[in-house]
């Protein structure tokens, strides 16, 4: 049956994705120390332990769930691992606690989360959640502001990213809002040319959005969040109504605001002029992203092995940049891997949305796989310097406790859904195992 | 360790990753593939489905009254055919007052139903709103949103 294949593919799967990490581990080892390294054993045993155990939990909790989703987030997690590890040994074991953390917050998701029109019962609820948590980083006391944004609560030692949390919270509730008002929002009322508009009361709500995510911009400096929060809206709102004008609207929207931010905010037109020429700026603010150049030029095509070499020189490059230091060591090869592993995240993202069959999950599904697809747009564009660089994690494989955790709740929720959706699928499906995918 | 070692362990690795992603793509494209008819449970009723309408599916229609100009149009009726604004539907009406899959109407023991299936504007037989699955009969008039059509044979 499905289910069992399903399983079986994950299980092969997550085993060669250990065994991946393992290997490149140990060659980034073997290329700073010249020795391999003293750990191999029990780094093997607990990534597989961590992934067999998440594999697991799917198993029992979301038999019928997509099998490759979670190989391909462990798959991220671990190379993650192996150059935060490669440029700081103390956050490689912080990294390693998030990592359990991560997969515990999965396997709780999966436990909690039993069926998700339970979601979609709470949808005002998740509003004032999430909104609260977007905004939390701006009171007085727990707010913190850490190299200029504005986007950090500390409560005692714990400190953590709210904003992770709150995109997640967000999408359950725009699907859910979604649901119930895409009738009206997709009426249509206008027609120019080949627009057709709804009416004018119905933007409502993306100017509610566009308006929030100018707050964040704003008052917490962070500009890739409230990129991500705005993208994030319109999408849903686009695969809500089929409205292809709700996008041109956005988009002008967009313009107009960034246009606004550019011409008001000192650090908005450093990041645009930032972006044209690095150059002029070369041992200053330019300095970051000229040394990720610099670095993805050296990799060349393989690499120069893992280990071999030097992407400590570039700030931050265990969170922001970890693509650029991914990109140095294995080369184009090992980037391209990476944006291969997000593409099949991405496809498979949409491929459980196309499949749903009840609305709210259709929708949910599509804004998750959106959070995915434009977070990792947003940093890696903006390392390579295809768009402004923006300062948020690369999913599942930036170090960062909040930014792990929240994504491998967005991973299990995808599940959650696609067992969902089998549930619908299985009575058309073959029985026939001749086409095992398998190991 | 010689660096010509490491060059072709590291290549080794590269290679695995893609192997990785070969055997996701083999995953997805499995899951892909039409569901092989021979054994499946719906097999035999589906086969049975697409031979049975050929010979109802030209007595009985659905003829399109209104809009003035759509008038004309037929759809013929088989076991099954449901009614509404997305693509999959048999029968699709661009109305914004049209639910994504609005109603359906099918065939049990040779008289055929309308149902309403939780559309925001509901459907409605001679004015009167469908709310269970109601039998229709020859001359009918059923309205979806502003779409008006009759069954005739």
């Amino acid at each position: 049956m499905i289910t069992e294949r399903r399983r079986n593919t994950e299980l092969g799967l997550v085993v060669l994705g250990a065994t991946i990490t393992a290997a490149i581990y140990t060659l980034a080892s073997l290329g700073t120390t010249a020795d391999l390294p003293g750990d191999i054993g029990p780094f093997l045993g607990v990534v597989l332990a961590l992934l067999v155990g998440a594999h697991l939990a799917t198993r029992r909790l979301a038999p019928a769930g997509d099998g490759v989703l979670l190989p391909l987030a462990g798959l991220l997690n671990g190379l993650g691992y192996v150059w935060i590890a490669r440029l700081d040994e103390n956050l490689a074991a912080l990294q390693a606690t998030w990592t359990a953390v991560g997969v515990i917050a999965f396997v709780a998701t999966l436990v909690v989360v039993r069926r998700t029109r339970d979601l979609e019962r709470y949808r005002y609820t998740f509003m004032l959640v999430g909104v609260g948590l977007l905004l939390m980083p701006l009171l007085p006391i727990v707010g913190k502001t850490v190299n200029g944004a504005r986007i950090w609560v500390g409560v005692g030692p714990v400190s953590f990213q709210p904003g992770e949390f709150a995109k997640i919270i967000l999408a359950i509730f725009f699907a859910s809002y979604l649901v119930e008002k895409r009738e009206l929002l997709g009426m249509a009322a206008k027609r120019f040319g080949p627009l057709t508009l709804p009416e004018l009361r119905h933007f409502g709500p993306v100017l509610l959005a566009w308006a929030a995510s100018l707050v964040v911009m704003t008052a917490q400096r962070d500009l890739g969040s409230s990129l991500l929060f705005f993208a994030l809206f319109v999408v849903m709102l686009w695969v809500a109504t089929e409205r292809a004008s709700y996008l041109v609207v956005s988009g002008v929207l967009f313009a107009a605001g960034a246009f606004a931010a550019w011409s008001v905010f000192s650090h908005v037109q450093n990041r645009i002029s930032l972006w044209f020429d690095p150059w002029v700026d070369v041992s200053g603010q330019g300095f970051q992203v000229v040394q990720a150049t610099f670095a993805l030029a050296w990799g060349g095509v393989a690499g120069t092995g893992p280990g071999l070499g030097s992407p400590d020189r570039i700030p931050l490059a265990e969170t922001d940049f970890i693509f650029a230091a991914i990109g140095e060591e294995l080369g184009l090869l090992g980037a391209a891997a990476v944006l291969i592993t997000y593409i099949l995240m991405i496809g498979t993202g949409l491929r459980i949305a196309l499949r749903a069959q009840v609305p709210f999950n259709k929708l949910l599904a599509a804004g998750l796989t959106a959070i995915l697809g434009i977070q990792s747009f947003i940093i890696i564009g903006g390392v390579i310097r295809l768009v402004p660089l923006t300062g948020i994690t690369l999913p599942f494989v930036s170090y960062g406790g909040s930014s792990l955790i929240a994504n491998y709740v967005l991973l299990a929720l995808l599940i959650r859904i696609s067992d969902d959706n089998a549930g619908i699928e299985t009575p058309g499906r073959p029985v026939s195992l001749s086409s095992d995918g398998g190991p | 360790m010689p660096e010509s070692l490491l060059t072709i362990l590291k290549l080794c690795a590269l290679a695995l990753l893609y192997l990785f992603f070969l055997r996701v793509l083999r995953a997805v494209w499995a899951e892909m593939q039409p569901p092989s008819m021979v054994g499946a449970p719906g097999a035999a009723e589906r086969a049975a489905r697409t031979a049975a309408p050929r010979d109802t599916r030209s007595s009985t229609k659905l003829a399109v009254v209104e809009p003035s100009e759509l008038r004309g149009r037929t759809y013929g009726l088989g076991e099954e055919l449901t009614v509404g604004r997305a693509a999959g539907c048999q029968v699709t009406l661009d109305d914004s007052y049209v639910s994504q899959l609005h109603a359906r109407i099918f065939r049990r023991d040779g008289v055929f139903y309308v149902e309403d299936l939780g559309s925001t504007n509901g459907t409605f037989l001679n004015t009167q709103k469908v709310s269970a699955p109601v039998a229709m009969k020859r001359g009918d008039r059923l309205k979806i949103g502003s779409t008006v059509m009759e069954l005739t044979s």
